[in-house]
């Protein structure tokens, strides 16, 4: 546990919680702008947050103690994610933890207790979006694991640090065949996870096409702002990871204020520009179809077999 | 050119050779697959070029040329001609094999291209070497694509990406390719596609349809 | 005697004891007194078994007890790991049947024999020579049987689950039979150091013979794909109690079975052996937990859980023996198979036992009549809650540690072991996490559906929570589940030194209380700072929201019904709902029969009267591979019926043709 640990342990849940909702702010005035709408700016999402605190806390007929404790769980986890991981500082305060898998299974966990609190309503809506969830889960996984084999055979190790500090010394890893269809793979499966076009429609309420919305419609006051907040969060945290499992420079390496900031803001600028591109994508995409969902998952999956194959013969 | 930067190139040009045979697996629309099968003759006239640049070949350089001028610009544009020809159903509408299924075969046929190009790649351990096996994966492949895809104009980019990896799996042998041996197979390789095109133009008229199945119909 | 001959002894005196209280005692008292000694034996066993790993060997000789080859009993270390296991869970659901088999499975043979069940277990891995593994192995297997067909006069499916196993575990004991009397016939006598001498010597097609014949016999009794037909049939129809032991113990037997032929007596062996292995092994897990996704059945599902989760221990085990000249990635994957199996035996005991309680409590193990048992069934429903979070492989859960471990093993593979592990490294990874991300939506369906949201049968909807003595069993088996996803170290240093010893190199796994830290690669976890982090994060988050953000009370409120007046249960998803679009998803492989009958109004075809539709997922290498088998069987059967013409004299003559057909044969032959 060192100094830079610390720091950064202390710096990115802030940060994530403190960016999250920006980044979904801008995203959505992207879209806005590209589609021709003023858009309402991107301090937006945080207005909503504060808006939804600030309301009664409701507990449906029915519901039992899974519902009432699946949003706290989502974010947690989302926060210990923040916690461990390397996005803005290279060392992690709990370096047995910040492991790709471990990492990846954490945020699994956080969308598990949701699709339970949606079977918790006993609603056709919960039960539907839990359906729906479970089955992206289902089929994500096998791509992420082995897009995650495919970065940490070079390595010889899934501790992420490792991961980070290994391409920062070697930059010509980046743009080694396997990272690069590794990064491709991810792209689609982050896509998948955090809910976005074209697996799901993050702002649909039609009923036949909700995936994520359809677990939360139950959630209303301060339990849909810690659902919200936690899905910013999540796509933050994922994206930040993405960056930095391929673009790790900028990142800070020491624990002085200013390598600290720097990171911060190398984290800002990554972050914001890899949003930014979904969204100018989003905007030429349209949502799939459900069962058309596993086709798109089985090409990332290739790419990411082809990622770990690649990381072998050219070894 | 360093060495390492050689290397580093040789292998990202690789990987789109490869990228781009599994895209072509994976996308229906007659239009993209050309678009594709464009960018992978440029990965491939890389993959030339970096073999002319190392080993110094003023052949080498003449075969990445041709390959460049027939696989970016004029066999893309015999293909867009096809299947400008064809009209709106440009599109492979029903593989044989459905694409989910199709693109996990792919997985387990590069697989199996690594597991038998290993003896190649021991013979001579070099850099280029080593990427053999993407080669041998793209004939493979492009021989998958070849027996999935019921109409003509796919099954053609089926087989013009075999011959892709056939010809990347020439350049990645240390020895290299002639440049006769080179300009055979590339006139070959435009006799096959005028032939196929014209195929493709006849059955149109008379079937209506590029939907290689109607050819069962000449049997009896 | 030894302390862990000693324990042994106890155990085993124990439980024959128990044996005669279930055949003599009185009704009132049955359930009780067996319980009672019977987990008594079982923690006899345990610490027999804890005490063989630790490294008190025990070693003893019985020449007179059986004819020709005598008994020997060794325990050694990997002896111990199999025997505490079975002891743990012997005690666990021998407490939790003093509640339950007293309602359902009191009667005399079925006590009498769980007790005799637990011993036999025991002496199949403490066997230290052929013949008495395989009596013990018979009389397992045979009392097993007596057990599955408790219920056999309430419900025909029973009977019909009894047979399949009867023929399944006797295929696999001839199997085994046959492995075993080739390797015994190459050695000096049948005692297991006898065997280690003569696996020197044997030929590679012997030694082949011998391996493959007993992979597929223990694999038979593993639940193996495509030998596990019987599994998903007999566990379920078991009384929870049995089941739990079945699939938690008597499943890991199979395990045992081919490390200890495999890797200790043949010694590693051919690598083909191992591509065998790994390649059944990540077939079972991927089809394993593909059908328990679609089962609708809470103990099928289970049951098919522990094919999935004994093809995961199958996964470690054939890379252990591929990238056997790589020592560290070799211990690493043999450790973390074990590992994986520890794991199952505790989160497997925990559900089955809830799934248990669930059909007592409901009255149905349906989970499309299921539902909305957190209310009435508070207990239960956390334990199940907790199995399903160990077994799905998610942090902070017990499988969670042991996958990583495997997948661990499976990413240090270098290119060097050679292209066939190459090859087969990124497929069973891909194999390991596909089956991770099913096992994560079958046990979110398992749980959501089973006990959450609101009940969909009246059964459901009455139900009332078990005895105490019941919720206690499942209070220990869920403790140890809590102990082992937490402080995996305690273990792990002991089977890391196993592993080591099985295949005679350094120790994979290095402890130092908290991290589990990989010895000779680079890797290490923390669970415990991983539970705590999460556990501390839930809580602040739960503090600031309360205390900061927001300090209204909660205010019921009504579920939004779309305006269209009270939801009803009928509205809610199912289990067979649930697993649809995994279902279309997996179309291909599971080939689901779906029927849909149309009833047309007679006034008019436009107008529907009723729909009926009907979701089927059969087991589809039990129809291509069972069934055209079975029909060539009772074709030969039909044939042989023409020999059995009911006259005595034929009969005998028989026999005596026979014998002097074989008398002619040696006559001639020397």
């Amino acid at each position: 546990m060192s100094a830079l640990g610390i720091v950064g342990g202390v710096v990115q849940p802030l940060a994530v919680v403190a960016g999250s909702p920006v980044l979904v702010g801008m995203m959505r005035q992207v879209r806005a702008r590209l589609e021709g709408r003023a858009g309402p700016g991107i301090a937006q999402p945080w207005r909503d947050l504060r808006k939804l605190f600030g309301k009664e806390p409701i507990a449906p007929r029915g519901t039992g103690v899974v519902f009432r404790a699946a949003p706290y769980a989502l974010v947690a986890t989302t926060l210990v994610v923040s916690f461990v991981a390397p996005l803005a500082t290279v060392d992690s305060p709990l370096d047995p933890v910040a492991d790709l898998f471990a990492v990846v299974a954490l945020l699994t966990a956080g969308t598990v207790a949701l699709a339970l609190a949606g079977l918790d309503t006993g609603t056709a809506f919960g039960g539907m979006g839990a359906s729906r969830e479970m089955t992206i889960v289902a089929l994500v996984e096998p791509t992420l694991l082995v897009a995650v084999f495919a970065l940490s055979v070079p390595v010889g190790s899934t501790n992420l640090a490792a991961i980070v500090s290994s391409t920062l010394r070697d930059p010509a890893r980046a743009i080694s065949p396997a990272s690069l269809l590794a990064a491709v793979a991810l792209v689609i499966v982050i896509v998948a996870e955090t809910g976005r076009l074209p697996v799901d429609n993050p702002s649909t309420h039609l009923e036949l096409t909700m995936v994520h919305e359809a677990m939360v419609l139950e959630y209303a006051g301060p339990d849909l702002a810690l659902v919200e907040l936690a899905s910013a969060m999540r796509l933050g945290v994922f994206l930040a990871l993405l960056a930095n499992l391929f673009v790790p420079w900028g990142i800070a390496t020491t624990a002085g204020p200013f390598a600290v900031l720097g990171g911060v803001l190398a984290l800002a600028v990554k972050v914001v520009v890899l949003g930014l591109a979904l969204a100018v994508g989003e905007v030429f995409l349209a949502k799939l179809r459900l069962f058309r969902v596993p086709e798109l998952l089985a090409g990332s999956f290739l790419l990411a077999l082809l990622a770990v194959a690649a990381s072998f013969f050219l070894a | 050119m360093s060495e390492t930067t050689y290397v580093q190139l040789l292998y990202l040009a690789c990987g789109g050779l490869l990228l781009t045979s599994v895209l072509m697996l994976w996308r229906r629309e007659l239009a993209v697959l050309i678009r594709v099968f464009a960018v992978q003759g440029f990965a491939l006239a890389v993959i030339a070029g970096l073999a002319a640049l190392h080993h110094g070949g003023i052949e080498l350089g003449a075969v990445a040329v041709g390959i460049l001028v027939l696989r970016v610009g004029i066999l893309p544009w015999l293909l867009r001609r096809a299947v400008a020809a064809v009209g709106p159903a440009s599109r492979e509408t029903r593989p044989l094999v459905n694409v989910a299924a199709s693109l996990l075969v792919a997985a387990v046929l590069t697989l199996l291209a690594y597991a038998v190009s290993r003896p190649l790649v021991e013979l001579a351990p070099a850099a280029a070497t080593s990427a053999i096996p993407i080669g041998v994966a793209v004939v493979l492949i492009g021989f998958f694509v070849l027996i999935t895809r019921r109409r003509a104009p796919s099954q053609l980019v089926g087989f013009l990406l075999m011959d892709n990896g056939i010809t990347a799996v020439g350049l990645l042998t240390t020895a290299g390719v002639a440049l006769t041996v080179e300009l055979g197979v590339a006139l070959d390789v435009l006799l096959a596609v005028l032939v196929l095109q014209i195929l493709t133009g006849r059955m149109r008229e008379t079937f209506g349809d590029t939907d290689v199945a109607e050819l069962r119909e000449l049997h009896d | 005697m030894n302390p862990t001959g000693l324990a042994l002894g106890v155990a085993l005196v124990l439980g024959v004891f128990a044996a005669v209280l279930g055949a003599a005692t009185r009704k009132h008292l049955r359930a009780r007194a067996v319980g009672a000694v019977t987990a008594l034996c079982g923690a006899a066993g345990t610490i027999a078994g804890i005490s063989a790993m630790c490294g008190t060997r025990y070693y003893a000789a019985f020449p007179a007890l059986l004819p020709l080859s005598g008994v020997t009993i060794t325990v050694d270390s990997t002896s111990g790991l199999f025997l505490a296991v079975t002891g743990a869970v012997a005690f666990v659901s021998a407490v939790y049947g003093v509640g339950y088999a007293r309602a359902d499975a009191n009667g005399r043979l079925p006590q009498a024999v769980f007790p005799l069940f637990v011993i036999t277990m025991m002496l199949v891995v403490s066997a230290g020579n052929v013949g008495a593994l395989l009596v013990c192995w018979e009389l397992m297997a045979l009392c097993s049987l007596v057990l599955v067909l408790t219920e056999h006069h309430r419900r025909p499916e029973v009977a019909r689950a009894g047979r399949w196993y009867a023929v399944m575990t006797h295929l696999g004991f001839v199997a085994i039979l046959a492995g075993l009397l080739v390797f015994t016939a190459a050695a000096d006598d049948d005692t297991f150091p006898a065997l280690r001498v003569a696996a020197h010597h044997l030929s590679p097609t012997t030694a082949s013979v011998v391996f493959v014949a007993t992979l597929l016999g223990f694999g038979s009794k593993a639940g193996v794909v495509p030998l596990h037909v019987w599994l998903p049939r007999a566990h379920p129809e078991a009384p929870s109690h049995v089941s739990a032991l079945m699939s938690a113990a008597m499943v890991n037997l199979g395990v045992y079975g081919i490390v200890r032929v495999g890797f200790d007596l043949l010694g590693g062996g051919q690598r083909w052996w191992w591509l065998l292995t790994l390649a059944l092994g990540g077939i079972s897990a991927v089809y394993g937990i593909l059908h328990a996704a679609m089962s609708t059945d809470l103990k099928r599902l289970l049951g098919y859980s522990t094919t999935e989760n004994m093809g995961l221990v199958l996964i470690g085990l054939g890379a252990a023996g591929l990238v056997a000249d790589d020592p560290v990635v070799a211990g690493l994957a043999l450790a973390a198979a074990l590992l994986h199996m520890v794991n199952h035996a505790a989160f497997k005991t925990v559900l089955f036992l809830a799934a248990g309680s669930v059909q007592r409590g409901a009255g149905s193990r349906d989970l499309d009549a299921l539902g909305g048992l957190s209310g009435p069934m508070p207990f239960t429903t956390a334990a199940f809650g907790l199995g399903a979070l160990a077994a799905s492989a998610l942090p902070p859960g017990t499988a969670f540690v042991s996958e990583w471990l495997l997948l661990q093993a499976l990413i240090h593979a270098r290119p060097s072991a050679g292209a066939a592990a190459v090859v087969m490294m990124p497929i069973a990874v891909a194999a390991v996490a596909l089956t991770a991300g099913l096992a994560v939506a079958t046990f979110v369906k398992a749980f959501g559906v089973g006990f959450l949201g609101r009940p969909r049968s009246a059964g459901a909807a009455a139900a009332r929570e078990s005895p105490a003595s019941m919720t206690a069993a499942l209070g220990i088996a869920v403790a140890v589940c809590a102990v082992l996803a937490v402080l995996p170290t305690i273990l792990l240093s002991q089977l890391g030194s196993l592993a080591s010893g099985l295949l005679r190199t350094g120790s994979p796994a290095a402890m130092d209380g908290i991290v589990v830290r990989l010895v000779g690669v680079s890797g290490a976890l923390s669970p415990l700072m991983l539970a705590v982090v999460s556990v501390g994060a839930a809580l602040g988050l739960v503090a600031v929201v309360r205390l900061v953000l927001t300090r209204q009370a909660r205010r019921a409120a009504r579920l939004w019904d779309c305006g269209a007046g009270p939801l009803s249960a009928r509205m809610e998803y199912t289990a067979t709902s649930f697993a649809e679009p995994l279902q279309r998803v997996f179309d291909d492989v599971v080939q689901p029969e779906t029927d849909v009958d149309v009833t047309h109004a007679r006034e008019s075809a436009y107008l529907v009267e009723a729909i009926e539709f009907r979701n089927r997922v059969l087991d589809r290498i039990e129809r291509w591979l069972y069934t055209p088998l079975l029909r060539a069987v009772s074709v030969w059967a039909a044939a042989a019926r023409r020999l059995a013409t009911g006259s005595v004299h034929r009969y005998l003559g028989y026999g005596f043709y026979t014998l002097c057909g074989l008398l002619i044969l040696l006559a001639v032959t020397r």
